[in-house]
């Protein structure tokens, strides 16, 4: 449906543009969208075909159980959610502490189609909403592209987007993300933005700011057009670009957009209480300012006035910038936190937050990784920046400011990456448009200068650009014919390497559902190790339906999704001092881990070990941040130090540190391991034989293992069950003592002899 | 619609009424013309069942034609009854009938009926099957995970009936040397894997002495607790059969930890607890599906064979004991060899529960059957009694009144219930064409709706260019 009305809204453009080849060029546009969604839907689906229709990974497990909890209990119970299933015994208001965007999308389509009658199992509506989503971000990004540029260049930019492993990443079949719906809210809240600037029109306003309210329903990273926005209005200030459509757009869609997004419950008050969000409310104030001031020149156009006009503005502009900062500091607006801080400062998590630092997604961008999920537009974008800069115009300005500080916060985080590849797609689509416009330019001389003659429509009507944009034609001309097929033929291998690339990048690197692992042997012949299934499998049959599961964060969606069990703590750190104590439960020893667990009514402990198959992601490498969070709480207790062996090393052999060899994590993930390589016992994974072996638990008992020793889960024991001399034998038969008289058997008359064991005897009065 | 509704109900009120009234009224009398000359009996409890199968020779030393005789079990067992039944000499089904007779309130009897009369003088023999469910108790009722599971079995030593019986020899077929205590009544011998009682001569009517056998049973003690089974038709040649199944491990409970080193060290770790079965499917079943909530479990082999489809299916984890799982199995199975039909009317013989695997016991059975939209008169007929559920309806795709859906349940069944229910229904064929038509008019008007949209001019302000194309 959206590449029908597509189709019409580039058809009713068209007809002003190409006059005579309305029909032909609609055509072309509607197959290359249709064919880049198809494209980007197919390449998503590589995890699908190799394993199943499954949500992948950690957070989308939390995604769709409350989707499914959504769409079987109803929109306004699912925004009253209160799960005691997480953060035992804190619960959880899941309600108000998530962006429901996502949800609702999934749960309205779901909706639609059992209106319909069509059957379709919530859990693969999850599924593929993130493919089908890719391609309307490629129509987002073909109407911002064409709006900037030209629909050519939208094209290209379209079929980029669609393949890109950058984004492919978050939007695999599969994992069912925020990011996954969020990036066409963002390109889509752009293109509105862009639309209303140039027309200055209310109802483009309105629609962006209906598309900014979207976008703040499904993701956090909502700050980031609520940024860029104001950031770009403020850049056209002080270019002097100030006008009515500006002032109107931007107003509009302020006031529009902020109240909109004060409906979500979990952004509330933010909007005008953080210093996130304080930008926009400045420029909107230095705006207003601006206007009046304007509105006052306008009045009475004299030189002097100007003079003031500039005055006033920088008065304006200072003004309200002291007031954010004095209302920040007596503390009605909350300073930048954490998570935002330490995008400035990038050593500031590693300090501070080790919860956030400890996430792999948060280290900074590899140069490599720019390349590998970008490729050759990581070459080609600047060209289409250096472009758009040169031919400025307000949209342009804007596209640049896109690109600059998304730059930027790629190589701050590698999980923004994701915010710079729609950009890096659309500055390479112009960048390949205007060099195909160069070498193909030949054939098509009588269009040409139409195109230019229309396209002055298009743009800006800035005085200056009329002669820029008819620059390029003379210089091209000069190109002589094997020029222009040596450029285009090596142009066209670029491309074809790139898509070559990006399929490979997201088959490889972005289809594997990190829940179904596939070792594969000599012979090719794949075998699966579906260990984390088992165990959660395990868990959501046999074990009590309140039973409550101690694990590191990460496993708590997925013990919450699959295993439907309590967890403590879970990926939604949003209690940093519960998931310390987790922490040190894990690194104690295992007297002072069992007065946590019985603290926190812990049933059943479950670890991560990948010793047995070399799986690296597991929770012994994964054990030093718990250390780290642990001692930001309790530095009483837990000294990181104490963890690595003298020379600083951090090792789980015969050198290892005495605490590392007696913690409780250490002892769950070693305890009778005897599997694995030639040495029996031996690690796999960190290619060493563990140094504390054939050791014996007090307090926990193994409760099940997977297959591959993957999964581990531990039944806490209750007090009666170790605080007793171990001889399980005399208790039983002192039980039956009781019985002796009904039974009168003689046998068991020897065995009141015993009783005079005093000690015993003592323990057993208690108990009765 | 809703007469064939009525109707339905009504036949359903009818049947169950016709039932009820057999049961109250079938009052029988013990004949004291019949005696038993020999009982050749087999008590096989080397699986989870207790399977007795008994060669009875009647004898009737009346003076009139025979034509019926009964069967008793002991109030005891009659709630671990599964399945009863009776064939003669030349193996063919005979029909019987549950019954009471006067002064006997807590046995249970069924009338036989026999194809031929027994004349005067002359002797005939039957072979009756009976299966019981849960009558072997484990014992100790909780084992670790290397200790064997021993079962006690308490039965009966002599052949339960209401008749005199001249002389009776009993086997117990255990399957293992390891028996820890039993019966010890003269004569008997033991050989390996089976106790012989007997032969014992002339034993009253009614008599009962204990008989009891603890002994090692590690065969997998497995209880389907409910089988949700789903026959979904479609008149394009399909059937798709979709099993919903919770199991669980009934034998004796696991004790203490369970050690994946103790169970990878050596295959005879965890000798009571199952690792997979097998599911026999039919010949034709394509597109298998094995999975749980949490999707596809990847442990299943398929292997096609000639007269059915065997399914190796490994549960995600070991079953010990006490231990529970769930899954869903579904396959489709061409409509030809299922569903036959003359002009309008339709016939759809089915199995009403399949092998889930050897020696099965389901607790509670639940079969749906899915029909085409638009089917009316609808008649059931079972092979043996069930609860007939309330008739509901059913929505997929492109329906818009909505399929009848034909539902019964039986509690405690076992393989001997595998047999077919047959249900007959109308559907008038033109009604095939219904769907593929919706979607054809659904697009032309979608079509029809954008050709004319486009065709309008909705806009206040007219673009200055002249409008070309």
């Amino acid at each position: 449906m959206p590449t029908e009305a597509e189709a019409q809204h580039a058809n009713v453009r068209n007809k002003g543009i190409f006059n005579n080849m309305t029909g032909f060029s609609t055509l072309i546009t509607v197959t290359v969208l249709l064919l880049a969604w198809l494209a980007g839907f197919a390449s998503r689906l590589f995890a699908v075909i190799r394993f199943e229709s499954i949500i992948h990974e950690f957070d989308p497990w939390f995604n769709y159980r409350s989707t499914a909890y959504m769409v079987q209990h109803g929109f306004y119970n699912f925004l009253n959610w209160f799960d005691e299933r997480a953060w035992y015994p804190l619960g959880r208001i899941v309600g108000g502490t998530v962006y429901p965007g996502l949800m609702i999308t999934s749960g309205t389509i779901h909706w639609i189609l059992h209106t319909l009658n069509i059957p379709v199992h919530i859990r693969d509506i999850c599924v593929f909403l993130a493919p089908v989503f890719s391609g309307l971000t490629a129509i987002a990004t073909y109407l911002l592209t064409s709006e900037l540029w030209s629909r050519g260049a939208g094209l290209f930019a379209a079929c980029f987007i669609a393949i890109i492993p950058g984004y492919s990443s978050r939007s695999v079949a599969g994992s069912y993300d925020n990011e996954g719906i969020a990036i066409f809210a963002l390109q889509f809240t752009y293109y509105l933005w862009l639309k209303s600037i140039k027309s200055g029109s209310v109802f483009w306003s309105i629609c962006t700011a209906l598309s900014y309210f979207y976008m703040v329903s499904a993701w956090g990273g909502y700050v980031f057009i609520i940024n860029l926005i104001p950031l770009h209005v403020f850049v056209l200030l002080i270019m002097g670009r100030f006008s009515q459509r500006l002032f109107v757009s931007y107003t509009v869609f302020y006031i529009i957009g902020l109240l909109l997004s004060m409906q979500i419950p979990f952004v509330g008050f933010q909007p005008i209480r953080t210093s996130e969000h304080m930008a926009a409310s400045g420029v909107f104030a230095l705006l207003m300012a601006i206007g009046a001031l304007k509105y006052l020149h306008s009045l009475n156009p004299k030189r002097q006035w100007k003079q003031l006009l500039i005055l006033g503005g920088l008065v304006a502009a200072g003004t309200v910038f002291l007031a954010v900062v004095l209302l920040t500091y007596m503390g009605v607006i909350a300073p930048w936190s954490g998570r935002f801080y330490s995008l400035w400062d990038t050593g500031y998590a590693k300090i501070h937050i080790p919860i956030i630092a400890s996430v792999s997604e948060h280290q900074p961008t590899t140069w490599s990784s720019f390349f590998f999920d970008l490729h050759v537009l990581v070459c080609t974008f600047p060209v289409g920046l250096w472009y758009c800069i040169k031919n400025v115009n307000d949209e342009r300005v804007f596209v640049a400011l896109y690109a600059i500080s998304a730059v930027y916060f790629a190589g701050v985080m590698v999980r923004l990456m994701l915010t710079l590849t729609p950009v890096v797609c659309v500055l390479a689509g112009i960048a390949f448009s205007i060099l195909l416009d160069l070498v193909l330019k030949e054939d098509e001389m009588q269009i040409a200068p139409v195109e230019t003659e229309d396209s002055k429509n298009l743009y800006d009507k800035a005085g200056k650009l009329k002669k820029r944009t008819h620059e390029p034609a003379p210089v091209d001309s000069g190109l002589g014919m094997n020029v222009r097929s040596g450029t285009l033929i090596a142009f066209m291998i670029l491309l074809m390497l790139f898509s070559v690339h990006c399929t490979w990048a997201t088959s490889n690197a972005y289809s594997s559902p990190s829940i179904v692992l596939a070792s594969y042997g000599n012979d090719g012949s794949r075998k699966i190790l579906d260990d984390f299934r088992e165990a959660y499998g395990w868990l959501s049959q046999n074990t009590a339906e309140d039973a409550r599961i101690m694990s590191w964060w990460d496993y708590g969606y997925q013990i919450a999704g699959m295993g439907n069990r309590t967890t403590l703590v879970d990926n939604n750190t949003w209690n940093n001092s519960h998931i310390a104590l987790v922490g040190k439960a894990m690194a104690s020893n295992e007297s002072a881990a069992y007065d946590i667990m019985t603290m926190l009514d812990v049933d059943y402990v479950l670890v991560i070990f990948g010793g047995a198959i070399g799986y690296s992601g597991d929770d012994i490498n994964k054990f030093i941040w718990m250390v780290r969070i642990a001692e930001g709480e309790h530095p009483k207790d837990i000294h990181e130090a104490d963890y690595f062996t003298e020379r600083g090393e951090y090792r789980i052999d015969s050198e290892a540190s005495k605490t590392m060899l007696n913690c409780l994590m250490y002892k769950l993930s070693y305890y009778r391991y005897d599997s694995g390589g030639s040495p029996a016992g031996y690690d796999r994974t960190r290619g060493s034989l563990p140094g504390n072996r054939g050791f014996q638990l007090t307090y926990l008992e193994e409760a099940y293992t997977t297959e591959h020793w993957l999964v581990r889960i531990y039944r806490v024991k209750k007090p009666d069950e170790f605080n007793r001399p171990r001889l399980p034998l005399s208790k039983r038969k002192i039980v039956t003592s009781n019985n002796l008289s009904k039974k009168t058997s003689k046998r068991r008359k020897g065995l009141i002899k015993n009783k005079p064991t005093l000690v015993k005897g003592k323990k057993v009065t208690k108990l009765e | 619609m809703i007469p064939a509704m009525a109707k339905i109900q009504f036949c359903v009120l009818f049947v169950l009424y016709i039932v009820i009234k057999c049961d109250s009224v079938n009052v029988d009398t013990i004949s004291s013309d019949i005696k038993i000359k020999n009982v050749d009996r087999s008590i096989d409890i080397s699986s989870q069942l207790v399977k007795i199968t008994s060669k009875v020779t009647l004898e009737n030393t009346g003076k009139v034609p025979v034509k019926t005789f009964l069967l008793a079990v002991e109030g005891t067992a009659k709630n671990n009854l599964a399945f009863i039944g009776a064939k003669d000499s030349s193996n063919k089904d005979l029909r019987l009938v549950e019954t009471t007779v006067k002064g006997y309130d807590q046995v249970k009897f069924w009338r036989v009926e026999l194809k031929d009369t027994i004349n005067a003088g002359s002797t005939v023999v039957i072979t009756t099957e009976s299966v019981y469910t849960k009558a072997l108790q484990p014992f100790p009722t909780a084992i670790t995970q290397q200790e064997d599971q021993l079962v006690k079995y308490n039965g009966n030593l002599y052949f339960y009936s209401p008749y005199n019986v001249a002389s009776q020899k009993t086997n117990v077929i255990i399957n293992t040397k390891s028996v820890e205590s039993f019966t010890k009544v003269k004569p008997f011998s033991q050989q390996d894997g089976t106790i012989v009682y007997g032969t014992y001569a002339n034993i009253a009517p009614f008599s009962e002495k204990e008989l009891n056998v603890h002994y090692k049973n590690n065969s997998p003690f497995l209880t389907v607790t409910r089988l949700e089974r789903l026959i979904e038709v479609s008149h394009w040649g399909n059937i798709a059969v979709e099993e919903i199944i919770e199991i669980e491990h009934t034998g004796a409970k696991l004790k203490g930890p369970f050690s994946r080193y103790d169970y990878q060290q050596d295959h005879h770790s965890g000798p009571a607890s199952v690792r997979s079965y097998k599911t026999l499917l039919p010949a034709s079943a394509s597109d298998v599906y094995y999975r749980d909530t949490n999707g596809n479990i990847s442990t299943s082999n398929m292997k096609v064979k000639k007269d059915s489809v065997e399914l190796d299916l490994r549960p995600r984890y070991p079953l010990f004991g006490g231990w529970r799982s769930h899954y869903t199995l579904g396959y489709n199975v061409p409509s030809y060899e299922y569903l036959y039909h003359s002009g309008n009317e339709y016939l759809l013989k089915m199995r009403a529960v399949d092998h889930v695997f050897d020696d099965m016991q389901i607790d509670e059975l639940v079969t749906k059957v899915i029909l085409p939209e638009g089917s009316t008169s609808i008649k059931v007929n079972f092979p043996f009694p069930v609860t007939r559920l309330p008739d509901s309806l059913h929505y997929t795709y492109l329906d818009t009144k909505g399929r009848p859906v034909i539902s019964f349940t039986k509690k405690n069944v076992v393989e001997n219930h595998i047999q077919d229910f047959q249900i007959r229904y109308t559907f008038p064929r033109l009604l095939m064409f219904q769907e593929p038509l919706l979607v054809v008019g659904f697009l032309y008007t979608l079509f029809l709706c954008v050709i004319i949209y486009v065709r309008l001019d909705f806009s206040i302000h007219k673009p200055e260019h002249p409008h070309k194309d």
